[in-house]
């Protein structure tokens, strides 16, 4: 259906006239995917990741958007690309949160820099980034923030704390975050994919000690629809969640991952 | 070379509301719409039937099947509200009526149609629940119980078909502002959507751009309940 490109409220959008939005995580997998649908409806899109090894910068070379190479977990970092692309484009009215480090080691015997290191980027990076860009979303009337969790921020996973730690967190920043910013019209929402066709399954493969492709079909009888998402199909759920007829969704955790948790968030 | 046909969809409860929500909002993307109503509803092919008439509700599925050659899309939006009633006050003329029309008119209307999306694989089907069924209420019981058990029901029908690519979801809207909710409703009190973050009732739109979007890109949702409900559940 027509989706028009003005998330939330009715303050004039920016960029010739069209919606900010920022993407973490963009140069591969589902943020890439997001960053290009986004700008298929009509959002000017910043796209982020950890540095440009010139993907970030030929994708926003090829959706007209802006590249914002930045380490969210350095404090420093979210108010300043907030900055720098409020100036450019205008103030973010959509957020993607999507960026996330991610290992797989066993608890007890996890390196507490890497362990750590997932907190920092999954949580406290976005912690910083929302903060950094609310107050734009205030003043321009509203905006949305589209949080990406994982199945495993709902039921866990061995080898994983760190990374279930953070997408748990996140869950439950998107429920307060949906609680104190929805009376502002600041929707938070979030999406707990499980089994997603990306780069990722390379990390997971490698944990269990088996081939790419014998690590997708392993995931493929986990799932109920026996089918992994794409992500297009993660994209679609940000695009949904981004949309006008989405503005009773708040502090909500979708989950696309073919039945395998269903709703358990 | 044939463009191919418009998709189709049936809605319960077309007449109004909701459930006349999504009738309009996918006629106004070109869909093939069937409704079953106790009154004519907005749609292609309007049957006045009570959906807990299983035969008739049969017959009105297989109706629209035949006319559109498949369905795409069912949507069960029947149902009716009652509130202000204590729990030990609830007749069970009000009980089995209550299922009968929630529950049993969604067992219907699966019933009928799964057969036709089996044929060729594929479809959607959307429950419209509620977000009582998720947090509880009180004083409206049997509502509660018959949306909650069509949790249940989705969920369940969901594992059953979903080696296909068929898919079953449920939508479970927050207080929706539709003749379901009285004048003097509870839900429409200012004291009570005080409470809620948005501060305000749903729309029977936002519900339809639910439906739709389930309808249209909902390939990886298996059983999953989307809750757009204005905060009430979170």
């Amino acid at each position: 259906m027509p989706t028009p490109a003005t998330p939330a409220g009715d303050s004039p959008a920016t960029a010739a006239g069209r919606t900010v939005a920022l993407v973490t995580g963009a140069a591969q997998g589902l943020g890439h995917a997001t960053a290009l649908r986004l700008a298929a409806e009509g959002y000017v899109v910043a796209v982020n990741d950890i540095s440009d090894d010139g993907r970030l910068t030929a994708l926003a070379e090829r959706i007209g958007g802006m590249a914002v190479p930045a380490d969210i977990a350095d404090p420093a970092a979210p108010p300043a690309m907030a900055g720098v692309i409020a100036e450019r484009l205008g103030p973010v009215r959509l957020l993607v949160a999507n960026a996330a480090a991610m290992d797989m080691s066993p608890f007890l015997t996890a390196r507490p820099d890497v362990w750590w290191r997932q907190i920092d980027v999954n949580l406290s990076g976005h912690f910083r980034l929302i903060q950094a860009v609310v107050p734009g979303m205030r003043a321009a009337g509203g905006g949305r923030i589209v949080i990406i969790a994982s199945e495993w921020g709902v039921t866990g996973h061995a080898n994983a704390t760190a990374y279930a730690a953070s997408k748990a967190g996140l869950i439950a920043l998107t429920k307060g975050l949906g609680r104190e910013l929805g009376p502002d019209g600041i929707l938070a929402n979030a999406i707990a994919p499980a089994y997603i066709d990306t780069p990722q399954l390379q990390v997971d493969a490698d944990d269990a000690g088996i081939s790419l492709d014998e690590m997708r079909q392993q995931y493929r009888d986990l799932i109920p629809a026996g089918q992994l998402a794409t992500p297009e199909d993660i994209a679609g759920a940000v695009a949904f969640l981004a949309s006008p007829g989405a503005g009773a969704m708040v502090g909500q955790v979708i989950q696309p991952s073919g039945g395998v948790t269903r709703t358990r968030a | 070379m044939t463009a191919a046909p418009a998709p189709a969809a049936l809605i319960t409860g077309a007449a109004s509301g909701i459930g006349a929500a999504c009738a309009r909002l996918l006629r106004g993307n070109g869909w093939r719409t069937a409704g079953v109503d106790l009154r004519a509803s907005q749609t292609d092919l309007a049957a006045v039937v009570d959906v807990t008439d299983q035969a008739g509700v049969t017959a009105a599925v297989d109706a629209a099947a035949d006319r559109f050659g498949g369905l795409d899309l069912v949507v069960t939006a029947a149902g009716y509200y009652e509130e202000g009633i204590d729990v030990a006050e609830i007749s069970h003329g009000q009980w089995d009526r209550m299922l009968a029309v929630i529950l049993g008119g969604t067992v219907n209307t699966c019933q009928a149609a799964l057969p036709h999306m089996l044929a060729r694989g594929e479809g959607a089907i959307v429950a419209i629940s509620s977000e009582l069924a998720l947090a509880g209420s009180a004083t409206d019981l049997h509502y509660v119980a018959a949306k909650g058990a069509v949790l249940g029901l989705i969920k369940s029908l969901a594992l059953e078909v979903a080696h296909t690519a068929i898919r079953v979801n449920a939508v479970a809207p927050g207080p929706t502002d539709t003749p379901l909710l009285a004048a003097d409703s509870l839900w429409r009190k200012p004291d009570y959507l005080a409470t809620l973050p948005l501060g305000r009732l749903v729309t029977p739109g936002e519900i339809a751009h639910t439906v739709y979007y389930l309808a249209t890109e909902g390939s990886m949702y298996c059983g999953e309940v989307i809750s757009p409900n204005a905060g009430a559940v979170i």
